[in-house]
């Protein structure tokens, strides 16, 4: 059973991070993730659900190290992408936080999030998704060593990216 | 304004193709992006009326494995059925026209239509219907009324799967063509069968399906819409130190001109290839050796040695590039359209092998990856563009100096005869085949249907 108290703090640790995400601070964003974090986005199968064996299955995104994560950052910041050229503005709409225990791994924490994003051409994008976080406890800060995201609306609309899920 | 004249008032599809080969010139009138008759003239003339890519075999393996798609409009699902034979159906109940079957695949020996509980087997028979004796009189009540309708046409080559509705259509080898030998070299290297990969990706495109059918075999674009791509790999294969098979060949998009070609196959389909500058990334290179027993030297370079990208009119795109890719897409409207997408690899390869080749696919070509959302976005803007009556002209002239007639040295050591063949990828000569193919179809299914 985690620390009741725990709930709150990591509540505003995510809240935080999505402020981040919308105020495009991206470099501070990747500080949040430890050297070593995943970033998870699974696919879905022909039979629409969701691909459980990361390594041999297709993912959206399936990232095993922060150099990976800032790469994606050093694209969409690169100004050669025209897909992020305007960049969208988003707004992260991160509920229903839940700690789901914590062990010598770390703490699992559990979210919902909509994230509303918007550029011209193409308009509004609206994205659904859980979380599944697995955050350690470093430097009395907590760092993200997994964020799994289940997205909602798997047919996608164009195209989607780190920051509008 | 110079606005659009309509589909019926128009004498020949010609007029939409601006093709004078003494005058080194090809264009096409930018009307064929966004005009609705043309869209409906396409559904009749091209996807309803010949061969069209369905699935892979992978898809349905075992009996009563079924896989549901469109063919142009209509909604169809392939079968496996029970004596092994793929077959293929209007995805309609044979009653009152529910669909019946609504998820995108399964396995079932049996169809029940969720609507009347009307009963098919795999070969698309009706077995049985919902209170036949209080509804009919026993010589009234024919099954074989209700059977469902099959399409006209169903083959499949090296696994790939193509249908057609209409039944006035070649053989699907001769339909294929020069593209044959190109599709061996995908799938013949390994003696394991292919496997889709678990996972796909789904997506939809504001755009006519033509410019993302004309994003495939353009290799033009490819150094300037993903040089980002690129140069993010870059940075962050220097941050890991990567090796192997786990690095992605960028030098294609960086190196400037590489050895390549590309051809006009015929039919409308396409194909290039460039030297690549990394082999050793590729899971293919660790089997060099097993290969070099197996093939010539010449073949050889076709497999280990070149980056290959291949496109069926009008629905398949095949390629090996960053990694080993399916895909298939349908217009849904003449400013949308729908895309699928796999990985394909061989069945029981190395974990290594398989964990590089999806990272890189992952990278790549998924609508979340590092470049195809910059294609994406380059389509739409294009579409968004081809409202520009006044400007009117999309070029595609480019290589026409330096066209070949027929095949050139590499085409005639894989043996295959295309119609054109060029010595760069980046030229545009495959893209008029294309936009032949189509004026060719579209002229003469109205001719067909206008008498």
């Amino acid at each position: 059973m985690a620390d009741p108290g725990l709930t709150p703090a990591v509540a505003e640790f995510l809240y935080r991070e999505a402020r981040l995400l919308d105020a495009r601070k991206f470099g501070e964003w990747l500080g949040l993730f430890a050297e070593d974090a995943i970033f998870w986005v699974p696919a879905v199968g022909m039979d629409r659900a969701y691909t459980s064996e990361p390594e041999t299955s297709l993912n959206f995104i399936y990232i095993v190290g922060r150099a990976g994560l800032e790469a994606r950052v050093f694209r969409v910041e690169s100004g050669g992408s025209l897909a992020s050229n305007p960049l969208p503005h988003t707004r992260h709409l991160v509920t229903n936080v839940m700690v789901d225990g914590e062990s010598a791994k770390g703490i699992a924490a559990f979210a919902n999030t909509q994230v509303v994003a918007f550029c011209e051409p193409r308009g509004q994008q609206i994205l659904t998704a859980s979380y599944e976080y697995l955050l350690r406890r470093e430097d009395g800060q907590f760092r993200i060593a997994s964020k799994k995201v289940l997205l909602l609306e798997y047919l996608i609309d164009g195209y989607f990216d780190f920051f509008t899920v | 304004m110079n606005a659009p004249t309509l589909l019926r008032n128009r004498g020949s599809f010609a007029d939409y193709i601006d093709d004078r080969p003494a005058e080194h010139v090809f264009r096409v009138d930018r009307t064929i992006y966004n005009d609705p008759d043309i869209l409906e003239a396409e559904y009749r003339n091209i996807f309803e009326a010949n061969w069209v890519f369905l699935c892979h075999e992978a898809h349905v393996r075992k009996p009563g494995d079924y896989f549901a798609t469109h063919i142009g409009r209509q909604p169809v699902f392939v079968v496996r059925q029970s004596d092994g034979s793929i077959g293929c159906f209007l995805n309609a109940c044979g009653h009152r026209g529910a669909t019946l079957i609504t998820k995108r695949i399964g396995n079932a020996t049996e169809f029940v239509c969720p609507y009347h509980g009307f009963c098919f087997n795999t070969a698309g028979k009706c077995t049985a219907v919902s209170a036949p004796r209080t509804g009919w009189s026993e010589q009234h009540l024919v099954l074989s009324e209700f059977d469902l309708t099959p399409i006209a046409r169903i083959d499949s080559y090296r696994g790939l799967v193509f249908g057609s509705l209409s039944a006035a259509v070649p053989s699907l080898r001769e339909h294929l063509g020069a593209a044959m030998a190109l599709i061996d070299i995908f799938v013949a290297p390994v003696p394991a069968e292919l496997e889709i990969v678990p996972g796909f990706s789904i997506y939809q495109t504001s755009c006519n399906w033509k410019i993302m059918h004309e994003n495939g075999p353009d290799a033009y674009h490819a150094p300037v819409v993903h040089n980002n791509f690129a140069q993010a790999v870059i940075y962050r294969e220097k941050r890991e130190a990567r090796s192997g098979v786990a690095r992605t060949d960028t030098g294609r998009l960086t190196a400037g001109r590489l050895e390549s070609a590309s051809y006009d196959l015929g039919n409308g389909h396409t194909a290039f290839w460039h030297k690549r500058p990394n082999p050793e990334a590729f899971p293919v290179y660790a089997q060099r050796e097993e290969l070099a027993r197996r093939f010539t030297p010449g073949q050889m370079e076709w497999i280990i040695g070149r980056g290959r990208h291949m496109t069926i009119f009008p629905n398949l795109l095949l390629n090996d590039l960053a990694s080993t890719h399916l895909r298939t897409y349908r217009p849904i409207a003449v400013d949308r359209m729908e895309t699928m997408i796999w990985c394909i690899a061989p069945v029981g390869e190395p974990e290594e092998m398989r964990v590089a080749r999806l990272r890189k696919f992952e990278d790549f070509f998924l609508p979340s990856g590092m470049a195809t959302p910059d294609d994406v976005a380059v389509a739409e803007s294009a579409q968004k563009a081809s409202f520009a009556f006044d400007s009117k002209w999309t070029s595609m002239g480019r290589g026409i100096d330096f066209k070949i007639e027929g095949p050139d040295a590499a085409a005639r050591e894989l043996g295959f005869s295309p119609q054109a063949s060029s010595n760069s990828w980046d030229h545009e000569i495959a893209m008029q085949g294309v936009y032949r193919r189509w004026r060719d179809m579209m002229d003469s299914g109205e001719g067909r249907r206008n008498g």
